[in-house]
């Protein structure tokens, strides 16, 4: 790091968190520091969902091949934890995936099950999915003759890939940081961060200047203690928090606190004076978090804000063990949580605007261990939202053959589509122009398109 | 006027540090800086007292640093070693006994009491570091409904928190907690019929996160590269190899040997009595016992591999009991040169400093690979390694940026320790806290504890290349929380308001109040208690301001001074960050 870049970030950090520092100042600071640079201001609206699958998410066990052959290959790959044949929701694609196989739902998403067979669908699915560094083969894989990332199977490791979607980077920067990186500017509000998580700390969202803001499941947190009832102790906290601090550790702390006690005002304010939304939400983990970001978009207008990138996380896939219940239940939350979301952004006219993906730092072995499955490498993900072709099967669905040729060993499936590519179709909706395509994703290139195909063109 | 109280201040405790016997300014609250002989090996004042028991135990106060003051650091190791251990599993089973019915909360009000009240300070805290290393959750279905399971888990900790790390190791491994935690129990080798294989779980996160790590360490911990790159501790094939190790392990007292079936392997109780007869669940407090039809005997394993490994090339033959594959397997990791500066760092980290130099890790580590005897993996000889370097007894300066961010528990217990907070009857309701700190005793979300060591927050930090492992928990929505947290532990919650319940733990401010009419000797009389005497003069020239200005007539006056003290001290970022 060149000690002038230091300079340049810390200063974009204090900007974007000093309450007293004049609009205009913050403005020019924040064009000062633009790299990127030329992001048009625009006056629509425009928000990315990460709905993050804490463990590994077993996708094998979500999109299962029906067809006979398929199925065969599935149960005798799966033993006592293939879902039965009769059980599973039927998918009607509009267009035969990649080898005409045919596929069905787990029985616990009906919900999304309707939204994917509906006319105008939201719901998309893309097949395989994983973190690469090249496109590779099995028997490239086996030799050795290909690199790959880092530590696969690895959860941190695997879960910071995803994220990051820079599968060689040491940095701890994500994609979605990199993105609002890009746009941040188009914020007329540039006090609150454009990237916000419901679900506490992540790498996904951490940019060069734009670092990820949290807010609870019920709103933001605020300190009683210091509300302007009480000048005197408010001003010795802030003089506390605001003091010429000498240790690097000591001013991240007041950097945060800072930052929370700035925005939090703001954002509840902007959440008490919003029209409630008359979509109900489950009153799960999942649920609650999407409610929260569904209220913060609904908010969007009081806060300012055109350009969002929000995350929440469900827990809970690592499926070592007792797979089948614990996964039904996995389901069912995200079922219901992603469609009562989804409506809401229908309720508030809004479904074009708004594009929610799962992300999950691997698959798992299509091999049992027993009653669970194992850290795998390709997995499936889900799509939804109005500007979402759906009601599609994207990317190339793996044999699931043991042994087969997308088996790496143990039934660890190689990836057929990179993350990188996943996001970059994603980062294509959002904004991002092809020429800057390899500024967010820099080993782009070297996949076959920057395009899956899943979002519509608008 | 408060900086030139602060300056004169200054410039007399100076004089009191350096001639250690000088007379210093407020005798009464310094009572300990000129009533001792000093121990050669120190501490010589009152705030490296105070900074040392933030560093060992859960907090120190008053009563400890007078205790360390007069006995000094040899003779306190010495006490805390020989202390018998004060144990959690006792206490729930006392409670399920008195008829209160036992869940988490019963674990969670064990770690409190013993973390503010049990003599054992050392050991307690050295356990609560290991216990974010050796990582079990209530969070995890498959061991919430095992709270006394969970507790004698934690007393292994406590135990061993002195012990071998080798030993600890194997014990943590055949624990029935961690079994069920990380899949373990019931792992079973290859069926190629069933396309079943053993689980890699437990496999890759004893060598990940208990031991070796992810990238070839030197001495020091630094990451070895090898064209740049860092290089791989292992590879697939030595987590398979590790996964067949860990299969055939059960309940004890399953039938362990080929006499058994299949539905015996699948279904042998808890214990050697039916529900609900007492001792159901017997079997959870003890070892898991091999069962050899299940485990993958005849596979060689391919086992860690590195410079004089034992094994050659680091592969376990075929042919080996459940029993010898995994002591051989222990031995393996025991042995491998990674393991010495990762748990130096580790505790490192838990106890004094984020970002320590490589030189302190590589001293600490070389305790733990040779305590003096000869013997590698003593923990005792660690820990005293990680408290007693200089790095850890020097006060660091401030623009050094050393010392590392208190874990949310620490400020609480750091509070209740200082002010003697308990509840009329002892108990600790303190069922809840991950829902304000973001942190509950063996409660963090995965097996990667509440954070990951190599952390660093976006921005300033990670430009500076610092590791700030708390930061992790440390959101916009924790920092409030924690700060309205404390606050009602300190303004709400204190012995004799007419507002709290006999079940509220409660602080002490009686002691206190005396010092409140006078400002400064109140605001140094915090500086040592709760900042180890590191306040800087604007901070607290600022706290003398604002709390001469407060009231003073009566006792609701002092006592408001009092608290809004400690409560601006303890949400402060100076105070945040220990050094």
């Amino acid at each position: 790091m060149k000690r002038r870049e230091f300079i340049q970030r810390a200063l974009c950090a204090t900007a974007s968190s000093a309450l007293f520092t004049g609009f205009a100042g913050k403005l020019s600071l924040a064009h000062a520091a633009a790299t990127a640079g030329g992001r048009l201001l625009g006056n629509d609206y425009r928000a990315l969902v990460c709905v993050y699958l804490y463990g590994g998410n077993d996708a094998f066990n979500m999109l299962v091949p029906t067809s006979t052959a398929g199925y065969a290959e599935y149960q005798a790959a799966r033993g006592e934890l293939a879902l039965p044949l009769g059980d599973l929701l039927t998918l009607n694609p509009s267009v035969a995936p990649v080898g005409n196989g045919t596929f069905g739902l787990s029985p616990s998403m009906p919900l999304l099950r309707n939204l994917f067979n509906q006319a105008q669908s939201p719901l998309a699915i893309t097949t395989n999915v994983g973190p690469l560094l090249y496109p590779i083969t099995k028997a490239q894989y086996q030799a050795g003759s290909v690199p790959v990332p880092a530590q696969l199977f690895s959860h941190s490791d695997q879960s910071v890939t995803w994220q990051q979607n820079r599968a060689d980077a040491q940095d701890r920067r994500g994609w979605g940081g990199r993105l609002a990186d890009m746009f941040y500017q188009t914020n007329t509000n540039q006090q609150l961060s454009m990237n916000i998580s419901i679900d506490g700390e992540n790498v996904f969202q951490a940019g060069d200047n734009v670092f990820p803001y949290f807010v609870g499941q019920n709103g933001a947190e605020g300190i009683d203690l210091v509300q302007p009832w009480n000048p005197e102790r408010r001003a010795a906290f802030i003089a506390l928090r605001d003091a010429s601090l000498q240790n690097a550790l000591q001013r991240q702390f007041a950097s945060v606190m800072r930052r929370s006690m700035n925005n939090e005002v703001m954002i509840n304010d902007a959440l008490d004076g919003e029209t409630p939304l008359a979509t109900a939400f489950p009153d799960t983990h999942l649920g609650r978090q999407l409610q929260m970001i569904a209220r913060l978009i609904n908010a969007r207008n009081p806060l300012q804000m055109q350009r969002q990138i929000f995350f929440v996380g469900l827990g809970g896939f690592d499926t070592h063990d007792n797979q089948l219940a614990d996964q039904a239940d996995c389901f069912a939350e995200l079922d219901g949580a992603l469609a009562a979301f989804h409506a809401a952004t229908v309720e508030m006219s809004l479904a074009n605007a708004v594009t929610t993906f799962t992300a999950s730092e691997f698959g798992r072995t299509t091999s049992v261990n027993g009653d669970g499955t194992d850290h795998g490498w390709g997995s499936h993900h889900l799509i939804m939202g109005g500007a979402v072709n759906g009601r599609r099967i994207y990317g190339t669905p793996p044999s699931l053959a043991v042994g087969g040729p997308d088996d790496a060993d143990w039934g660890q499936i190689i990836p057929t589509t990179s993350v990188d590519q996943y996001a970059a179709t994603l980062a294509r909706w959002y904004g991002v122009p092809a020429s800057d395509m390899s500024t967010v994703f820099p080993n782009i290139g070297r996949f076959a398109t920057s395009n899956l195909g899943f979002m519509s063109n608008s | 006027m408060g900086i030139r109280m602060k300056s004169l201040f200054f410039q007399q405790l100076s004089v009191a540090t350096l001639l250690a016997c000088a007379p210093v300014v407020w005798a009464g609250d310094h009572v300990f800086d000129s009533g001792f002989d000093h121990r050669v090996e120190g501490p010589w004042s009152d705030a490296q007292a105070a900074r040392f028991l933030t560093q060992a135990t859960m907090g120190p106060n008053l009563a400890s640093i007078a205790h360390l003051r007069a006995v000094g650091y040899n003779t306190w190791f010495a006490e805390q070693a020989n202390q018998a251990a004060t144990h959690h599993r006792p206490y729930l089973e006392a409670q399920e006994a008195a008829g209160i019915d036992v869940y988490q909360n019963s674990r969670q009000e064990a770690w409190w009491l013993h973390g503010i009240r049990a003599p054992d300070q050392l050991r307690q805290r050295v356990a609560f570091a290991l216990s974010e290393l050796f990582v079990v959750s209530d969070q995890s279905g498959a061991i919430e409904g095992q709270p006394i399971a969970m507790a004698n888990y934690y007393d292994l900790l406590v135990d061993n928190a002195f012990g071998n790390y080798r030993s600890l190791l194997e014990q943590v491994t055949l624990n029935p907690v961690m079994g069920h935690y990380l899949s373990m129990f019931k792992n079973r080798k290859t069926d190629t019929e069933e396309n079943i294989r053993p689980d890699e779980n437990y496999a890759r996160e004893i060598m990940q996160l208990f031991s070796v790590g992810l990238v070839k360490l030197d001495d020091s911990g630094t990451p070895l590269l090898s064209g740049g790159q860092p290089i791989a501790t292992y590879n697939q094939d030595t987590i398979r190899g590790f996964a067949n190790v860990f299969t055939g392990w059960n309940w004890a007292n399953c039938p362990r040997d080929d006499g058994g079936q299949w539905w015996e392997w699948e279904y042998c109780p808890p214990g050697p009595v039916e529900w609900p007869e007492p001792g159901w669940q017997a079997w959870w407090l003890v070892p898991m016992q091999p069962w050899e039809s299940y485990h993958a005997s005849a596979e060689s394993k391919q086992l860690l591999d590195y410079p004089l490994v034992a094994l050659p090339a680091g592969v376990l033959p075929g042919g080996g009991t459940a029993a010898s594959d995994l002591h051989a397997a222990l031995d393996n990791i025991f042995l491998h040169p990674n393991v010495a500066p990762f748990v130096a760092r580790h505790l490192i980290k838990r106890l004094v400093s984020s970002n320590p130099s490589r030189e302190y890790v590589g001293r600490v580590a070389d305790a733990f690979r040779n305590n003096g005897l000869g013997v590698r993996g003593d923990l005792g000889a660690t820990v005293r390694a990680v408290l007693m370097d200089s790095e850890a007894r020097t006060l660091p300066s401030l623009t050094s940026n050393a010392g590392k961010l208190r874990e949310p528990l620490l400020r609480v217990a750091h509070l209740w320790r200082a002010l003697d907070g308990r509840a009329d009857d002892g108990r600790y309701r303190e069922w809840n806290a991950d829902y304000y700190l973001g942190q509950a005793a063996l409660r963090s979300p995965t097996v990667f504890n509440f954070f990951l060591p190599g952390y660093r927050p976006p921005g300033e930090m990670s430009a500076l290349g610092l590791d700030g492992p708390e930061f992790q928990i440390t959101t916009d929505t924790t920092v409030a929380s924690i700060a309205s947290g404390l606050g009602s532990k300190v303004f709400d919650d204190w012995r004799g308001s007419p507002w709290v319940d006999p079940e509220d733990v409660v602080v002490d401010l009686a002691p206190e109040l005396p010092y409140a009419s006078n400002p400064v000797r109140l605001i140094d009389r915090y500086d040592l208690l709760f900042m180890n005497r590191t306040m800087s003069t604007f901070m607290f020239n600022t706290l003398v301001n604002y709390v001469a200005a407060l009231p003073n007539a009566n006792t609701a006056d002092r006592r408001q001074r009092v608290q809004e003290a400690i409560w601006l001290i303890q949400s402060s970022p100076e105070y945040s960050i220990e050094r």
